[in-house]
């Protein structure tokens, strides 16, 4: 059982975790269905409180794991159970036609990719890597992909639930990058940061239920009679 | 002390008013509220003049010139925003603009009236808490806040428009606030690397502006561009300002008015603590570059709107994105003469665009539009106050002397002319063009024959925050209070010398 002490061990990990964060952030690209959306994210969260759980132990960040506990309970639970139900009032479940459509669509997610990969390079610090403080180093590549991806959806898709999803999953890319630049935010911003996610969720729930209820679709693409 | 009493009374004042139900009462909380928190400010700002700055909590809650002045303007907008807001609302529930179909349904207005006086007091706060915070995460936490709260008072006439406008506003606001975090983060990443300063004081802006000048470059570079793109879009500045003349023109009138003159104010300081920090860690040359781009983009994007602008509600959003593109550009050109001239320039600014929001106010509700061409003219015969008080305030926001905006946009001006002529010769030509196109507007809807219509100034509420505006923009044109003038100095020394 000492293999898990063993920080290469917690690198191949947050490594691999890292990875599925990212192929789930690109399978939601091409993702029509909300509900599959939705749980995609929950799931894509789940990964990420693992990775900050991992961190946390390698580093002994006392705060970390408040954060990683909040993050399941709040990302990968909470949240997601709020959107499905609004997605159940509203009663669509089908996202339209994207602007850009699929193939294409994954094509700019892996160019996006890349280019989180030669910021990421810029931040890359060898001469001071020890083996644990380099943990986590590695992840900050995903975190900016998906902050850029995470972007690209909200251009990209017109139903306002998806544009909520993707600018959680922006929030989500900002988060990995705390943890693995600075092993989290301080612990009193990092709960102001997630109070201000949750709140905001719920006012773009809300407001997204109100819009599926007065225009009879949740095309923001609709939204356009202030002009000018 | 005093900076908790200024935190605690607004956080307080939101839900005691919602306990609170009737109309009077919640009158009555928040006008108490907001005079206390002025009277606050005032003496805070004093207090910074004589000792120096504040602190409370170990340096959680800190104060200096630069954070006194934005609390100052605040508290002022808040209050007279309050003021103003008793007669409007009234005036609303008087003619039941609370719901379309027309029936009188007290409960609707009650609900109304509550969610406005409730969530008010704790927009001001979070305002407030933008200005005092000293870590710059907490800081971000509030601009947030304050986004989250402003748009359920955007939606506060449930209209299908003002639904759109804030969808437009909490999306484009919500991106652009996750720049800013991702921005916030690089910064503490950049200090974390510098010995002690791995704890919740690593990102606080007193202890980072000591540190700045051995922040690691490259780091801060890349926050500083995320930083203008997140602050930015909730100043209002070009291409990150759609969300302007939608939310402007939806929202009620004070949330309006707070909007133009409180988070703007609070936007721009929190882009204004991260310039300094920029400027003491690369040079005063890198972050000059990017600000005077994105300040002429946004007066000369709103030259245009302006020009053949339909709706007054809307002008004056275009005219806030101007403005926020001329103190973007003051803080780029920077030196002494740039600094002095924003602050002077925010300080005249926050107090005449509420005046404006307020005449516009009462003539959207005496004739139930807000399109010039369905207003028709000769305003000034049956509303006199509001139409003298409007005339005055685009006089005044135009920039043309004896009003203060033209001391310091003269200000302004001479630090640009001190770096080279082009973004200079560019400024002033779009100033030009947006003081005539403004200026033609007005006077259209304002002077010009009598159309016969009722006299429409009764309510004593609005008419006196009206007029009381309308005389602080006049004295000021010709005598700044001596300890203001010394707060506004001083902050400009804070972004000049950087402490």
């Amino acid at each position: 059982m000492y293999f898990i002490y063993d920080p290469q061990f917690g690198n191949t990990m947050i490594t691999l975790m890292a990875a599925l964060v990212l192929v789930l952030q690109i399978a939601t690209v091409g993702q029509r269905g909300l509900i599959t959306t939705i749980r995609m994210f929950a799931l894509q969260s789940f990964f990420l409180a693992s990775i900050a759980c991992t961190i946390a132990f390698f580093n002994q960040a006392g705060h970390l794991y408040i954060a990683a506990l909040l993050t399941l309970v709040l990302k990968a639970m909470v949240l997601p159970y709020l959107l499905e139900r609004t997605v159940d009032r509203v009663g669509i479940r089908k996202e339209i036609e994207p602007l850009i459509n699929v193939p294409l669509s994954l094509l700019i997610s892996g160019c996006l990719t890349l280019v989180g990969y030669v910021v990421a390079e810029s931040f890359y610090h060898p001469e001071e890597t020890s083996a644990r403080s380099a943990l986590g180093h590695n992840t900050l590549a995903v975190a900016i992909s998906l902050f850029l991806i995470g972007f690209f959806i909200m251009l990209n898709r017109r139903k306002a639930l998806t544009q909520v999803l993707g600018l959680l999953s922006m929030e989500n890319g900002l988060f990995l990058a705390a943890i693995s630049l600075t092993y989290g935010m301080p612990l009193v911003v990092e709960l102001g940061v997630f109070f201000d996610v949750i709140v905001a969720v719920m006012v773009l729930g809300i407001l997204a239920y109100r819009i599926g209820e007065t225009f009879d679709s949740m095309d923001v693409g609709k939204l356009r009679s202030l002009r000018g | 002390m005093i900076l908790l009493w200024l935190l605690l009374i607004p956080f307080a004042a939101g839900p005691l008013a919602f306990f609170l139900r009737r109309r009077p009462l919640m009158e009555a909380v928040n006008l108490a509220a907001f005079a206390v928190v002025a009277c606050l400010a005032a003496a805070l700002g004093i207090r910074v003049l004589q000792s120096g700055p504040v602190s409370l909590w170990d340096g959680f809650l800190y104060a200096d010139a630069l954070s006194a002045l934005i609390v100052l303007l605040t508290a002022f907008v808040a209050l007279v925003c309050s003021i103003y807001a008793v007669g409007y609302f009234r005036h609303d529930e008087q003619y039941t603009f609370f719901n379309e179909n027309k029936e009188v349904v007290a409960e609707i207005a009650v609900f109304k009236l509550r969610k406005y006086y409730s969530l008010a007091p704790l927009f001001v706060f979070s305002m407030l808490l933008v200005a005092l915070a000293n870590n710059l995460g907490i800081l971000w936490v509030a601009i947030e806040a304050s986004t989250l709260v402003s748009v359920f008072l955007v939606t506060f006439y449930g209209r299908k428009t003002s639904l759109e406008a804030a969808w437009k506003y909490a999306i484009i606001g919500g991106v652009g606030l996750s720049m800013a975090l991702f921005g916030t983060i690089l910064t503490y990443y950049a200090a974390h690397r510098i010995e002690g300063t791995e704890t919740l004081a690593g990102l606080n802006w007193s202890v980072l502006v000591q540190n700045a000048a051995r922040l690691d470059k490259t780091t801060m570079r890349l926050a500083f561009i995320l930083i203008l793109l997140g602050y930015g879009t909730k100043a209002g500045i070009a291409p990150m300002h759609t969300w302007k003349p939608d939310a402007y023109s939806e929202a009620p009138v004070p949330v309006a008015a707070m909007l133009a003159a409180g988070v703007l104010n609070c936007a721009l300081y929190g882009l204004i603590r991260f310039y300094i920090l920029t400027a003491k860690c690369l040079g005063p040359q890198f972050g000059s570059q990017l600000l005077i781009v994105f300040g002429l983009l946004s007066m000369g994007v709103a030259v245009p709107f302006i020009l053949v602008q339909k709706s007054f509600r809307r002008l004056l959003a275009y005219s806030s994105i101007d403005h926020a593109g001329i103190m973007v550009l003051a803080l780029g050109f920077g030196g002494p003469l740039g600094a002095l001239g924003l602050f002077l320039h925010m300080t005249f600014h926050s107090i005449t665009k509420p005046l404006l929001f307020f005449c516009a106010g009462n003539i959207q509700q005496q004739m139930k539009t807000d399109l010039f061409r369905k207003a028709k003219g000769g305003l000034i015969h049956s509303m006199p106050w509001s139409g003298a008080g409007i005339l005055l305030g685009t006089l005044a926001v135009t920039g043309s002397p004896p009003f203060s905006l033209f001391q310091s946009e003269f200000t302004i001006l001479r630090a640009a002319f001190g770096r080279g002529y082009l973004p200079a010769i560019l400024s002033v030509s779009f100033l030009v063009a947006i003081f005539s196109g403004f200026l033609v507007h007005i006077s259209n809807l304002v002077l010009g024959p009598d159309p016969g219509l009722p006299s429409g100034e009764s309510c004593k509420w609005k008419k006196s925050s009206v007029i009381g505006l309308a005389t602080v923009i006049v004295v000021l044109g010709f005598w700044i209070p001596a300890p203001l003038f010394s707060l506004i100095r001083s902050a400009a020394d804070i972004v000049v010398i950087g402490r």
